[in-house]
């Protein structure tokens, strides 16, 4: 759905994102393999384990909504070609709006 | 304005109640994505970048205050105290939650309105010259045709799934404030003798490959127009492509058979429909929905007014806002005032929830309770005695919704680019305030005078770069944000698209780069009545390009 989706190579350290269907949040899988909202939850995997992780999300369609692979650091960091864009689907709009704008 | 009779009330609720059905299915899992997404667009609701967006239907740009207010009220209760004036005259919410938006529709049906055909291949809101029924130039009044398109154009079967999205335009004076060159069908009204008709353009459009639409029919009488557009759609959608997104808008077809051609096939097509089918508009059904645009009893007023004249020698910040925002009414003593929503630093179009209270607030106390939305992103209170505009200033500016650049170099069309939407390449909303920024000094701007500079976020052209005086796409390469330039574009009666001026800029670069061109501007001038654009076409665009990659 997004735009853009480059493909990572099996041994790069990604994580698993998606929105959550009720509210269209950013989500991601923890470690545990549960969702969070919090960006330092966001676990890495890699390979077989990145795939079956992925698959398992697809399967969750009621709790979230179009899961795909990111590119994170091995510690989970936000990394790679599509570092705005997940910084940015991570922690909202880089301008202010609303009251504060 | 219009107002629902029992069918239009009743199809909005049911619509309502059916959506409610789709989407607690889809919380439940019964529903994919994959399934839900055709029903979602067809009920205005996106997935963006990090929240859903539920895209409302403003007819034609047009509402009241209770209307407005309802806006306010959801922007509060709902999103996060803000919502996004675009383009098609429309409104944006940008982090609406799936399982609220039933509530929220509901709520909008209360007062009229809903996001149905806001999305997906059908005919979208028809949009319109947000001064229509106002300005002193109007030849005729298009709002009764739009509201005509509108109910044809609502739930019409055999339009449900074209190959792509169909966006309308009407306009009724000379002066095009509607951008009808660019619009999928762009209808001029005109007058031959006693009878009404209408130019017809088609196949114009940005986006990836920008056209300008041809001149289909130079006469549609008006109890035509309906069989007329019916023939229209139906050659677009048997001959429209399917295969390819990229191919699919009408502004393909009409280039890839050529006007003549075109044009030959909705001849036949129009020749073609039998008789039971023509909607051959009775004369009693156009005066019907006239009525409803019945213009409101304006007092004429001769010579200057007093409170408004005493006013403008003692505050000259209102006298600038009252030279810039305010548009020439029909009516001695009244004038049109634009609500500009692009405040130095602010988002193009973003109006939290007390400043819609305010503007409805406004327009119920002092203008005919009518408000329009323009396509280039503010607020339009179209029916305003000079008397009252002192009254009016003091409570826009406490809004903080007083700024005097209406059609100024600050007045930027601006698309959510990359902070918000889920298509776009690189960000559009800094980029505009960084270029706001160099050109904020108010005596630089009216200076400059009328200059439109438009930013998209990526080649889909929401902001319409491609009609810019000034142009700005937001590209992505290899990650990073770059900016090319356009240069000579316009919207108006005299179309154009902009040419790229050259290869593109690191958005830090792109505000001294426009400088350097609008300083150009300033140097090669005839006189200040001379605009930009006018200099552009006189002059060619070297020396514009020059400015544009000179080193500092």
């Amino acid at each position: 759905m997004t735009s853009v989706r480059p493909k990572l190579k099996p041994e790069t350290p990604k994580a698993v994102t998606a929105w959550e269907t009720a509210t269209g949040q950013t989500v991601w899988m923890a470690a545990d393999g549960s969702w969070t909202k919090e960006a330092g939850q966001i676990a890495a995997f890699t390979g077989d384990e990145a795939e079956a992780r992925l698959a398992d999300a697809l399967k969750q369609e009621g709790v979230v909504t179009d899961p795909y692979f990111m590119e994170v650091t091995e510690s989970g960091g936000i990394t790679g070609r599509e570092t705005l864009r997940e910084t940015i689907r991570a922690n909202g709009p880089t301008v202010a709006y609303g009251e504060s704008a | 304005m219009y107002r629902y009779d029992e069918f239009d009330a009743r199809i909005v609720s049911e619509r309502v109640a059916q959506f409610r059905g789709q989407v607690n299915r889809r919380l439940s899992g019964e529903l994919l994505e994959d399934e839900f997404k055709p029903l979602r667009l067809q009920n205005g609701v996106y997935l963006q970048l990090h929240a859903y967006m539920l895209r409302v239907a403003i007819p034609y740009g047009q509402l009241n205050g209770r209307q407005l207010r309802r806006l306010a009220v959801i922007a509060r209760d709902y999103d996060r105290g803000y919502g996004h004036f675009t383009t098609r005259q429309n409104i944006q919410f940008n982090w609406v939650a799936l399982k609220d938006i039933p509530d929220v529709l509901e709520s909008l049906a209360e007062v009229e309105m809903h996001a149905i055909q806001t999305s997906g291949n059908c005919i979208r809101n028809t949009t319109s010259d947000h001064f229509a029924g106002a300005a002193k130039d109007e030849i005729m009044d298009p709002r009764p045709w739009c509201e005509i398109i509108r109910q044809w154009s609502t739930f019409h079967p055999e339009f449900a799934f074209l190959p792509r999205k169909f966006k309308i335009a009407v306009t009724g004076a000379d002066h095009d404030r509607a951008a009808i060159r660019v619009h999928d069908i762009g209808l001029h009204m005109r007058q031959r003798g006693d009878v009404v008709g209408f130019e017809v353009h088609v196949g114009g459009g940005q986006g990836r490959t920008p056209h300008l639409a041809a001149l289909v029919s130079e006469f549609v009488p008006e109890t035509e127009l309906l069989d007329y557009l019916e023939a229209i759609m139906r050659v677009y959608n048997r001959f429209g492509r399917r295969d390819n997104k990229y191919k699919a808008r009408i502004k393909i077809l009409v280039s890839e058979l050529g006007a003549d051609e075109f044009r030959r096939l909705v001849r036949e097509e129009y020749a073609a429909q039998r008789e039971h089918e023509k909607i051959a508009l009775p004369q009693e059904e156009i005066a019907r929905i006239h009525a409803y645009f019945a213009p409101p009893e304006l007092i004429p007023a001769s010579g200057p007014n007093e409170a408004f004249e005493a006013l403008k020698v003692e505050d000259k910040e209102f006298a600038r806002w009252a030279r810039i925002n305010l548009h020439p009414h029909k009516v001695d003593g009244h004038v049109s005032v634009t609500i500009s929503l692009k405040p130095i630093g602010g988002a193009a179009g973003d109006a939290t929830d007390a400043q819609m209270m305010t503007v409805a607030h406004l327009a119920e106390t002092y203008a005919h309770d009518d408000i329009r939305v323009s396509h280039a992103q503010n607020l339009v209170l179209p029916h305003v005695a000079l008397k009252d505009l002192p009254d009016i200033y003091r409570e826009l500016k406490a809004a903080g919704i007083a700024t005097a650049n209406e059609s100024l170099i600050t007045d930027m069309i601006v698309c959510p680019g990359l902070d918000y939407c889920n298509l776009a390449n690189a960000r559009s909303i800094p980029v505009g305030q960084a270029v706001q920024q160099v050109f904020a000094d108010p005596d630089y701007q009216e200076d400059i005078g009328r200059l439109h500079i438009n930013i998209s976020g990526c080649i889909n052209a929401c902001g319409h770069h491609h009609v810019g005086h000034i142009g700005i796409l937001g590209v992505d390469r290899k990650g990073e944000e770059f900016y090319q330039i356009t240069l000579g574009g316009r919207a108006d009666e005299k179309a154009a698209i902009g040419d790229i001026a050259g290869p593109g800029l690191k958005a830090d670069d792109v505000p001294g780069a426009l400088k350097r061109v609008v300083d150009t501007y300033r140097d090669l001038r005839t006189d200040k009545s001379e605009l930009f654009i006018e200099t552009l076409a006189r002059l060619g665009h070297e020396p514009f390009k020059e400015a544009l990659y000179a080193a500092d």
